[in-house]
C-alpha cells in the first residue's frame, strides 16, 4: 500500500516527457535565470594592532632581517633580493649570464621574457618588453622589478655628467704629471701668460676672472 | 680552575640557548598572528580613543611626502585612520604623490614594511571606485606580482585588498585582469598555501563583477589546469561557481578527457553529505553543460545511465525548484545525446510531482 502511495507520488513518464519538452536544451548559460547568488560580499579591512608597531624595536630590527631573507628570493652572485622565483630566474638569466649575453648580441631570436610569468611572449630588447608590459599589462612605466641593465647606471650616474659640456677625454696619467716649468730663450717669461696659473685656469671662477683681466691688460 | 671555565662556558652555552628559544618563540607569534578583519566605520565603535580626523589624515600624509618615506607606525596610524571613515579615504586620495610613498614602502626591501603598506592600501581600498582605481594604476602590478611570492602574510593582505578593489570597480578590475590576475589566483586556489578561501573569494568577485574582462586566455588557463584543485581542500564550494560563471565548460573551449572526468569527479563529490546547496546548483549547471557538449567519451561515470539515474533520482529527491529546472536540462540534454535506451532512463527516473 506504501509502495504504491509512493509510486502515485511521482511523476508518469508521460508527466516527464510533457515537462521535458518544455524545457530548452543546449548550454546554461551564466545570466540564465533563477541563478542564486553566493553569500553576499562585504567589504572589510584590516584592524592593526599598534602596540606591535611599537614595540622593542632591536628585537624586531633582528626578526626582521631573518624574515626578509626566508622569504625573499635572493641571487647568490650578487645578493640582490627579489619577491619571486621568476623575477629572481629574469634576474640571474639576464645580468649574470654569459651565454644569455651572446645570444642576445648575436640578435636572432628574442631572448627577453616578460615580466608577468603567465606571458610567454619575449622580445629582442628591454624595451620592447618594457613597452608590451606597459602596453598590455598596464605596468607603471617606472616598475620597479625591471632589471634592465641601463637603468641601473643611469642611476647612479653623476648628476653633474649630465649637463656637462661635451668634451674630450684627457687622459689620467696626462693630469697627474708633475708641473715642468716652460722653457725661455733669451726673452721674459713675463711676457706670456703666467704658465702655472694657465694650467688651472677655467676650474673656478677666480682663475676665469684673472684671465679676463689679463686679456684685456694686453689689449690695452 | 678547570671548573670555573666549566661553568662559564656552561653558563654562555645556557644563554644561546634561551636566546634560540625566545627568538623562535617571537617569530612563531608573529607568523601564528591573525589579523582582525573591520568594516569601514566599525572601529570607532571599537576603540573611540584612537579616533583620527580629515585634519590628521592630512598632515600625516603631508609629512610623509615630504620625507618621502613612512615608517610603520606612520602606516599603521594611516591605516587607523582610513578605517574611520569615508571621508579620510578621501582626503588621502585626493594629495598628489601621497599614495605614492605608500608604493616606495610597498616595494622596499622589507617584507613588514611591505606588509603593513598593503595593509594601509586595503583600508584604503575600502573607499568608493575612484580610489580603487587609483590604487590598481599605482599598486596594482606589485600586489598581483607579491600573489607569487613566499610570504604568506603579504600575499594574504595583497588578496584582501584585490578583493575589495574588485568588488568597487569594474574599470580597476579591468586593469587587473590584464595583468594576469585570473591565472595567479586559480594557481593560491588550488595549491595549499593556506590563501585558498582568499583566492576562492577573488575568483568568485572576477566571476560575478569583472565576466566580460575574462581573456579566452584565462579561460584556458582554468581549463587545463581544473586537476589541480583538490575536492577535500578548503573553499570548494566555490568551485563549480567559478567554473559555470567563467563559462569554462562551452565549445569554445577545447575541454580534454582529464579535464571532464576530474569535473564529474569533483561533482560526485559534492553530493557527498554535508552537500553544499550552492555547489550542488552550479554543480547540475556544469553537468548540464557537458553533457550539452556531445561527447559521450566527456562524461565519464556519467556516461552510464544507471549511474546518471541513480545521481537524478537523489538529486530530485531534494525537491529544490531552482535545482529541478536544471536537472531536467541535464536530462534533457543527456537524452539528445542518445547514449542510452530513453525508455529505460524514463522508467527508472522518480521525480516527486
Amino acid at each position: 500500500m506504501d509502495a504504491e502511495a509512493a509510486e502515485s507520488a511521482y511523476l508518469s513518464r508521460e508527466q516527464i516527457v510533457r515537462i521535458l519538452s518544455e524545457v530548452p536544451a543546449g548550454f546554461i548559460k551564466p545570466t540564465d535565470p533563477p541563478a542564486p547568488s553566493l553569500h553576499p560580499f562585504k567589504k572589510l579591512g584590516v584592524l592593526v594592532d599598534i602596540d606591535d608597531v611599537v614595540g622593542d624595536q632591536d628585537e624586531a630590527v633582528r626578526i626582521r632581517d631573518n624574515r626578509d631573507k626566508e622569504q625573499s628570493y635572493s641571487c647568490a652572485e650578487c645578493r640582490k633580493m627579489l619577491p619571486t622565483a621568476h623575477l629572481l630566474d629574469l634576474h640571474i638569466t639576464e645580468q649574470h649570464d654569459c651565454y644569455f649575453a651572446a645570444s642576445v648580441e648575436r640578435g636572432d631570436k628574442p631572448m627577453f621574457s616578460c615580466f608577468l610569468e603567465e606571458c610567454t611572449i619575449k622580445f629582442h630588447t628591454p624595451r620592447q618588453r618594457k613597452d608590451h608590459c606597459i602596453i598590455t599589462h598596464k605596468l607603471p612605466a617606472n616598475y620597479r622589478f625591471d632589471q634592465g641593465k641601463n637603468r641601473g647606471k643611469q642611476k647612479h650616474q653623476p648628476k653633474s655628467k649630465h649637463n656637462s659640456m661635451e668634451v674630450d677625454e684627457v687622459p689620467v696619467e696626462s693630469r697627474n704629471l708633475p708641473y715642468v716649468k716652460a722653457f725661455s730663450f733669451g726673452h721674459q717669461t713675463h711676457r706670456t701668460f703666467y704658465s702655472r696659473k694657465d694650467q688651472r685656469s677655467g676650474e673656478t671662477l677666480d682663475d676665469v676672472e684673472a684671465m679676463k683681466e689679463a686679456i684685456n691688460d694686453i689689449l690695452d | 680552575m678547570e671548573s670555573a671555565t666549566t661553568t662559564a662556558e656552561g653558563t654562555l652555552l645556557r644563554n644561546k640557548i634561551r636566546g634560540y628559544a625566545r627568538d623562535q618563540r617571537v617569530e612563531c607569534r608573529m607568523k601564528a598572528k591573525d589579523s582582525l578583519r573591520i568594516g569601514l566605520g566599525q572601529v570607532k565603535q571599537e576603540v573611540a580613543a584612537l579616533e583620527m580626523g580629515i585634519k590628521d589624515v592630512t598632515g600625516m600624509a603631508s609629512r610623509i611626502k615630504r620625507r618621502k618615506h613612512a615608517t610603520s607606525e606612520d602606516l599603521c596610524r594611516l591605516s587607523l585612520g582610513f578605517l574611520q571613515g569615508n571621508d579620510n579615504i578621501n582626503a588621502f586620495a585626493a594629495i598628489p604623490g601621497a599614495i605614492q610613498v605608500l608604493v616606495k614602502e610597498l616595494t622596499g626591501p622589507h617584507i613588514q614594511r611591505q606588509t603593513d603598506a598593503v595593509e594601509c592600501l586595503c583600508n584604503l581600498s575600502l573607499g568608493e571606485a575612484h580610489v580603487s582605481e587609483k590604487i590598481v594604476t599605482l599598486a596594482g602590478s606589485y600586489m598581483v606580482t607579491y600573489l607569487d611570492g613566499k610570504a604568506e602574510r603579504l600575499k594574504r593582505s595583497c588578496l584582501w585588498t584585490l578583493a575589495n578593489i574588485l568588488a568597487t570597480c569594474d574599470k580597476a578590475g579591468k586593469i587587473l585582469l590584464q595583468m594576469q590576475l585570473v591565472p595567479k589566483l586559480w594557481r593560491l586556489y588550488s595549491d595549499a598555501s593556506g590563501c585558498q578561501e582568499d583566492a576562492a573569494i577573488c575568483l568568485s568577485l572576477v566571476a560575478t563583477h569583472c565576466l566580460q574582462h575574462v581573456s579566452d586566455e584565462d579561460r584556458s588557463y582554468i581549463a587545463q589546469n581544473l586537476p589541480e584543485k583538490i575536492p577535500e581542500q578548503p573553499a570548494r564550494d566555490y568551485f563549480m561557481y567559478i567554473v559555470h560563471q567563467l563559462e569554462i565548460v562551452n565549445q569554445e573551449h577545447k575541454l580534454g578527457a582529464q579535464q571532464a572526468e576530474y569535473l564529474v569527479r569533483f561533482f560526485e563529490a559534492t553530493l557527498a553529505p554535508p552537500a553544499d546547496r550552492l555547489s550542488l546548483i552550479y554543480g547540475v549547471r556544469v553537468m548540464a553543460n557537458l553533457v550539452a557538449l556531445g561527447d559521450p567519451s566527456l562524461m565519464g561515470a556519467l556516461a552510464d545511465p544507471q549511474n546518471l539515474v541513480k545521481t537524478l533520482n537523489q538529486l530530485f529527491a531534494l525537491q529544490n525548484p531552482d535545482l529541478s529546472l536544471d536537472l531536467m536540462r541535464l536530462l534533457k540534454n543527456y537524452l539528445q545525446l542518445n547514449a542510452a535506451d530513453s525508455n529505460l532512463v524514463l522508467d527508472s527516473l522518480q521525480i516527486y510531482a
